[in-house]
């Protein structure tokens, strides 16, 4: 609560890591160039929520927000943020440079979906962009990819198999 | 008028589509309700439902022909329309109907399983003496005679299903090794999808433009053809954007194909309406590929150039009129864009993303025509395809459409799933697009980004992540709500605001 004073600027950091900073109080204006051009958050009935940016409203929906990670969709496109302050940014400095490389990768399913085929083994030598898996969806038939060059530790479906999004499909030992 | 009442054995938009004309004919059409979509948009647009929704068998209705002849029976239809995909281009069903004295509004059973069967299409096509890729002279029987084969014509090739359609079963080998696994593949891809494992082997041409002919014939024997589609914005062999015309045809090629159109139709003695699909290599070598006996998603943007309606024309030749127009009669004015607007993740490889529509508001400007099945609170099943709209743009010539299209795309708002959209915002930005030079490789080879991506946008997601931020960890009280135009900011945000600190 009490460094809430010395709140003066936030980032917000995109998952692809490009950084967009604001000042705070926050302004419901942004700079351009040497213009600054007036940004409102509205909703109605119609459209929902949305943001007016110079004379066009632009769709937005927030899919998920967890502490300072928000999921937003602008203009049908999402973008993954998370929020920090200068201390928060700092601490996050940290902590990269002590972190080390993820030595597993589990491949999960991208959608809901049968599978149809699976092209590896345990045991399986992969590498990164080969097709794994075949998941059925609406009509299509799409190949999972593997994501790493490594080695498959554990198989965990079959085919004729029905997943869900996001369960795991093959865990790789990356090498 | 023979036809008095018609069952739509389909649903979503081209239900509607037919349903459409069928009342401007003063037709009485009957549609089916579902246990998945019981409250689908279609269903409103009929004279009559007949309630299927307490039918919860694996298959659903519109693949079970048994049912669909005792619903055509029992609500006293006289015809059957299949629309597109289920059992459209079902050769069985299309006699199931003719055996129950109902009139199938589409060609007849004997073009529909030549033209199905790709193997005795490819023989037809030969005997016309139409230009195609060398291949299989029919179905391959295993992995060794493929490799036999491909050496002889020479790689990359491509297997397909004898049966299939729709880009299910194909696979493309560039080398001997690929053969075994592909073919494998191929096999089991075809044997689950058109219960036929059967396959045959082509030369696979190396970015071609996709060009389609729609066909019209009448039981009398007239076979005339309505212009071209592209249809090179694939992606998997699934179809995103189709215009009509083509900027690769001149009037010269264009009869030269139209004719030969009009040929391979007449082989097989074709009525209704139909499409004959080319490839056009880069050195405006044609080749035949398959013939769909069906109306297809994409016949809206012929319509638009033509001023013809094929869903009427279907109609009328199922009722043994004999076509009003000779081929001089046909006439191509402006140009016609048509986007597929699905339900899909463009940036996670365009996986599908069913769920509901919560909010739908498209364009009425006089140049955009909007053909779907959906409304705000529809939802997208995973049992069906991901269609949510059609959205068609028309003007004077393709320079104008494009800009048609660009506006249209602006103005179109759906929230509730992710949506093809971003992908087409680029694409008409897109500088080979716009100059016409794209191939059925270009989503694959020429993209390095699927959607648009604007950095003001970007931006102002980033100022939005911010704000949700402050309001809810660093503001005490006074949520910037706006009554200005409208109630509430959104009672999701409203909730959220619990301090966090």
């Amino acid at each position: 609560m009490n460094n809430k004073l010395q709140i003066n600027k936030l980032f917000a950091l995109s998952s692809e890591n490009r950084q967009f900073s604001f000042s705070v109080p926050l302004k419901n204006k942004i700079r351009i160039g040497k213009r600054d051009y007036i940004v409102q958050l509205k909703s109605d009935e119609k459209y929902g929520l949305y943001i007016l940016w110079k004379n066009r409203k632009y769709p937005v929906e927030i899919i998920r927000s967890r502490q300072n990670k928000y999921e937003i969709l602008f203009n049908d496109i999402s973008y993954t943020f998370t929020v920090e302050t200068p201390f928060s940014m700092q601490r996050m400095k940290v902590l990269k440079s002590k972190k080390g490389k993820a030595e597993q990768e589990s491949v999960k399913a991208p959608m809901p979906g049968k599978i149809i085929d699976v092209l590896v083994r345990e045991g399986s030598n992969v590498l990164r962009g080969e097709a794994i898996v075949i998941l059925e969806a609406m009509k299509m038939q799409n190949e999972i990819l593997s994501p790493v060059n490594g080695r498959v530790i554990k198989v965990r479906v079959k085919p004729d198999s029905n997943v869900m999004k996001d369960d795991v499909l093959v865990e790789i030992k990356v090498e | 008028m023979k036809i008095q009442k018609i069952l739509i054995a389909n649903r979503g938009e081209i239900a509607i589509r037919i349903m459409k004309t069928a009342q401007m004919m003063k037709i009485r059409s009957v549609a089916i309700k579902t246990a998945v979509e019981t409250n689908a948009m279609y269903l409103s647009f009929a004279d009559e439902v007949f309630d299927n929704s307490e039918d919860i068998s694996e298959i659903p209705v519109f693949l079970d022909i048994e049912k669909l002849i005792s619903i055509a029976q029992k609500t006293g239809a006289d015809a059957v329309h299949p629309g597109y995909g289920f059992l459209a281009e079902n050769a069985y069903f299309a006699q199931k109907c003719i055996d129950n004295n109902l009139i199938f509004i589409g060609p007849s059973p004997d073009a529909i399983y030549k033209m199905g069967n790709k193997t005795i299409a490819r023989k037809l096509a030969l005997k016309s003496n139409i230009p195609m890729a060398m291949g299989s002279e029919g179905n391959i029987a295993n992995e060794e005679e493929a490799v036999a084969i491909a050496s002889k014509i020479g790689y990359p090739v491509i297997i397909k299903a004898a049966s299939g359609g729709g880009g299910r079963g194909m696979r493309i080998v560039r080398k001997a090794e690929e053969m075994e696994k592909m073919f494998l593949l191929a096999s089991k891809e075809s044997e689950k999808a058109f219960n036929d494992p059967s396959v045959f082997l082509e030369k696979y041409i190396e970015n071609p433009k996709h060009i389609e002919f729609q066909i019209l014939g009448d039981t009398k024997g007239n076979v005339i053809h309505l212009g071209e589609r592209e249809c090179s914005i694939q992606r998997k062999h699934q179809k995103l954007l189709e215009e009509a015309p083509s900027v690769a045809l001149d009037n010269k090629l264009r009869n030269k194909m139209g004719r030969m159109a009009v040929q391979i139709a007449k082989a097989v003695n074709y009525y209704s309406a139909g499409t004959v699909e080319f490839l056009l290599d880069s050195d405006r070598n044609f080749y035949f590929m398959e013939m769909n006996t069906r109306i297809q998603v994409e016949h809206s943007v012929t319509e638009i150039i033509t001023g013809i309606d094929l869903i009427e024309q279907q109609i009328r030749i199922a009722n043994g009129e004999a076509l009003k127009f000779s081929q001089e009669d046909i006439k191509i004015k402006g140009w016609a864009i048509e986007c597929r607007i699905n339900a899909e993740d463009v940036q996670a490889g365009f996986a599908p993303d069913p769920g509901r529509i919560e909010y739908l508001s498209m364009p009425a400007d006089p140049y955009v025509r909007v053909d779907t099945g959906v409304q705000a609170g529809s939802a997208i099943v995973s049992s069906y395809d991901s269609m949510i709209a059609k959205l068609i743009v028309s003007g004077r010539d393709r320079k104008e459409a494009i800009k048609n299209c660009k506006m249209a795309l602006d103005k179109v708002w759906i929230k509730g799933t992710k949506t093809t959209l971003p992908f087409f915002r680029m694409l008409v930005r897109n500088q080979k697009f716009q100059d016409g030079t794209f191939t059925t490789a270009f989503i694959e080879k020429d993209l390095d980004k699927y959607y648009l991506n604007s950095e003001y946008e970007e931006m102002l997601a980033a100022w939005l992540a911010t704000k949700l931020f402050v309001e809810e960890n660093l503001q005490e009280k006074s949520i910037n709500v706006d009554f200005e135009n409208g109630k509430e900011m959104s009672p999701w945000l409203l909730n959220k605001r619990i301090n966090q600190f």
